[in-house]
């Protein structure tokens, strides 16, 4: 329940927004077309659409938007709103930015100006961190006033991840039960779901790069349907529409959406010895270096010595279905510099350093012959041992006399064609390389599928995405 | 002074007391235990990559930093001397007594052939600069650039194989992927023919590059904002975080600011193409033209 000088708080940034909306209207645009050179492509016939359903509810709506920088809610509400509505108060949507990364910037002045913008932009600020009794109490309260707005039927902006995608990749698996409470809360409401990126957003990153170029996709879908009476249930509904935006966006886009790597360790291959005893685990330090970064090199040597070599390799096969995976999503990165992606088997997480860019990990294989490892960046869920997700693989002996490029293909499309019942056949696919990875052309078409393939030794493996 | 290495004794040379000629041969002598693909091996030369099977010398991923440390192994530099470079107790090498060699982290990235490894020596200073064998090196430009084409005939001659022996409804749905294939090649052809083309693709590489160096500039203002924000706070937990997000920042910074300076070197060297690339380039169009006539005539 919010106390009495909360309402009137509220109330009064209302007034105060609704007083300067023009004015910070124009100082969004201004920042956004001039200072920032970016711009929103065919975004008349988008707002066209989205106005049409929005003039067609009456009630509260909850923005709901994917989150790549720091400075969304700016580029989606310029995507909403035209100079033409932006006097449509109920509709100006009511933001719950952490406060930590708005309420302390700079120096004094700074802070105060940037403050004040966010008043007159209707910010509620939230605190994300703690569980002491003011934090919890601070969170509680910025909800009630978002309640409240919505059942005066008003507008709120969440992002439904909670935070910035570190992969850059909406995950539709790990929905945040928050906004089902909210729906709950304002069944009247509408969710306007809206995916915004540019063509050059390959990661997450604090502001976009000047003279982006962004497009955007959006629905209006109920709060609320008859038959949900959990939060999870609408919060699932919710992340799915997003996903199912994210796709449609990518289906125009020249990046592609699956972005999945592997590679097969023959844990046997004399060479892999020539530096690391598999008994002892002693390691040419300076070899050690070249691979490992300061923190796996502190976990790698906290294990005892007979676990050194395998756990080595891991690390190993981790960073170069990472590197696949990355080189799939756009990003150019140079082969062997293997300190630049940091690998967390613990957590089954890679980091490419330069970037920030996050993937999943998985290992399919693991024993004393030999290691095979999954990375996803996008595209889809990687699995884990109870459940498998959208990547598929095979690991298979390399015959003898046979060439190991050569084999891994042939095997590869004869695996993709054997889970397809429309394909049947691999003669109906082809290997291609595409900005020097391997892709897989099917009916002329060169496929999404997220294509990698990897050989050592004695092994030959290879990996699909179906999502 | 000789290195130990299980039963192998290593007599290291002094890179200034040999020319480059004989270097590049040691290279090549020096990763033949990693080389899996012995045809190419045998016939290697400055310009043979390291990775690949089609024309490279079959090194696989594993054995990468092997090629660097098997350089520093078999040679001796004057450049030994450490000098303190930035703040992060990092260093660069200076001239000083004559020792061991030593490839810094990311100096090797451009080495993608013996040639281009001996060319890192005389860039970094551990031989003097050697004009008349530098001609004869192919830049990593147009090493990756001619990778790529490579493997996109290789790929269309197997397709293509394929393709002749089928009949029906499958011959015509292959025979639309070597349709494709074949447009891929010819839109390569039209890259590589014109180096200002070329430079023009690699120029891409070389914005997004400067671009991601810009949003960590800009990530890293941020957290000096919030860290000057609170200076005046007692939130010791907050600030301790935000150094350390701050240290990360610039460690992601110092690897993309290195990045920078790799595409904007290879953008520049695609731009500036000499007679040992264009004989390569000559080469690679020739025999991928003809693939693409077999491809048209197949389809």
């Amino acid at each position: 329940m919010l106390e009495r000088r909360d309402l009137s708080a509220l109330r009064r940034q209302k007034l105060w927004s609704a007083a300067f909306s023009w004015l910070t209207y124009a100082w969004v645009i201004a920042a956004c077309k001039l200072y920032f050179g970016y711009s929103i492509s065919d975004v008349e016939r988008f707002r066209e659409d989205i106005w049409r359903k929005l003039d067609a509810h009456d009630g509260p709506v909850i923005w709901a938007a994917n989150h790549l920088t720091l400075i969304d809610s700016f580029l989606v509400f310029w995507a909403i709103f035209p100079w033409r509505r932006s006097m449509t108060m109920r509709l100006i949507p009511w933001s719950t930015p952490e406060y930590k990364n708005y309420y302390n910037l700079g120096g004094p002045i700074k802070k105060r100006l940037v403050r004040s913008l966010m008043y007159l932009c209707r910010c509620i600020p939230f605190k994300r961190d703690g569980e002491d009794e003011a934090a919890v109490r601070w969170r509680e309260t910025a909800y009630a006033k978002c309640v409240e707005i919505l059942r005066e039927g008003g507008a709120v902006f969440v992002y439904p991840e909670a935070g910035r995608s570190r992969s850059g990749w909406f995950n539709r698996r790990k929905p945040k039960d928050f906004l089902g409470r909210m729906a709950l809360d304002a069944p009247k409401a509408a969710f306007l779901c809206v995916y915004l990126r540019g063509d050059r957003q390959l990661y997450t990153t604090a502001i976009p790069d000047k003279g982006e170029r962004f497009r955007v996709v959006g629905d209006l879908v109920p709060a609320v349907l008859p038959a949900e009476t959990t939060p999870r249930q609408i919060s699932q509904r919710l992340f799915d529409t997003l996903d199912g935006l994210q796709n449609r966006w990518f289906a125009a886009s020249p990046l592609r959406r699956c972005c999945g790597g592997n590679d097969v360790v023959d844990l046997r291959f004399p060479l892999l010895q020539e530096n690391m005893d598999p008994v002892s685990g002693e390691a040419d330090e300076q070899w050690l270096d070249k691979h490992l970064t300061p923190r796996e090199r502190l976990a790698w040597e906290a294990l005892p010595a007979e676990k050194r070599f395998a756990e080595f390799w891991r690390y190993f096969a981790a960073k170069e279905a990472a590197h696949k995976a990355l080189v799939q999503s756009g990003l150019i990165v140079a082969h062997g510099l293997f300190t630049l992606i940091e690998v967390d088997l613990f957590r089954r997480k890679a980091l490419h350093r330069p970037t920030g860019a996050e993937l999943d990990i998985l290992f399919t294989d693991d024993d004393a012959e030999k290691l095979h490892c999954l990375a996803v960046l996008r595209g889809g869920w990687i699995g884990n041992e109870d459940e498998p997700g959208d990547v598929l693989w095979r690991v298979e002996e390399l015959p003898a006399g046979r060439a190991p490029g050569e084999y891994v293909r042939e095997r590869c499309l004869r695996f993709i064609a054997e889970s397809n019942d429309e394909i049947a056949t691999a003669d109906k696919l082809a290997f291609s390389d595409v900005g020097g990875t391997p892709a897989v052309v099917y009916r002329g078409k060169i496929q999404d599928w997220g294509v990698s393939i990897s050989h050592g030794g004695r092994f030959v493996a290879c990996s699909f995405m179906i999502s | 002074m000789a290195f130990k290495r299980k039963e192998t004794v290593i007599e290291a040379t002094d890179l200034n007391s040999i020319p480059p000629e004989e270097a590049e041969k040691r290279i090549i002598a020096g990763v033949k235990k990693y080389a899996t693909h012995e045809a190419n091996f045998a016939k290697a030369d400055a310009n043979t990559p390291y990775l690949g099977h089609i024309i490279g010398m079959g090194i696989e991923s594993s054995n990468l930093a092997d090629i660097t440390m098997s350089i520093e192994r078999q040679f001796l530099t004057k450049m030994t001397q450490r000098v303190p470079a930035g703040d992060g107790g990092e260093f660069k090498l200076a001239s000083g007594e004559l020792g061991k060699l030593r490839i810094l982290d990311g100096q090797d990235a451009l080495a993608a052939t013996p040639g281009l490894s001996v060319k890192m020596l005389m860039d970094l200073g551990h031989m003097s600069r050697n004009d008349a064998y530098l001609q004869k090196v192919v830049s990593f430009a147009y090493i990756t650039a001619l990778g790529d084409g490579w493997r996109m005939n290789d790929a269309l001659r197997k397709m293509l194989a394929k393709v002749e022996k089928l009949s029906g409804a499958e011959r015509e749905e292959a025979a639309a992927n070597l349709k494709t294939m074949a447009q891929q090649a010819r839109d390569y052809l039209a890259q590589i023919a014109d180096a200002a083309v070329l430079a023009a693709s690699r120029r891409k590489t070389y914005d997004n590059d400067k671009a991601a160096v810009d949003s960590l500039s800009r990530e890293l203002s941020v957290v000096s904002d919030k860290l000057k924000g609170l200076s005046a706070g007692n939130d010791s937990g907050e600030i301790a975080r935000l150094r350390s997000e701050e240290a990360e920042i610039k460690t992601r910074l110092k690897m993309a600011q290195a990045k920078l300076r790799v595409s904007q070197e290879v953008a520049t060297q695609a731009g500036n193409r000499r007679a040992v690339e264009q004989a390569k380039v000559d080469e690679l169009r020739g025999l991928l033209a003809q693939t693409i006539a077999l491809a048209e005539k197949a389809g």
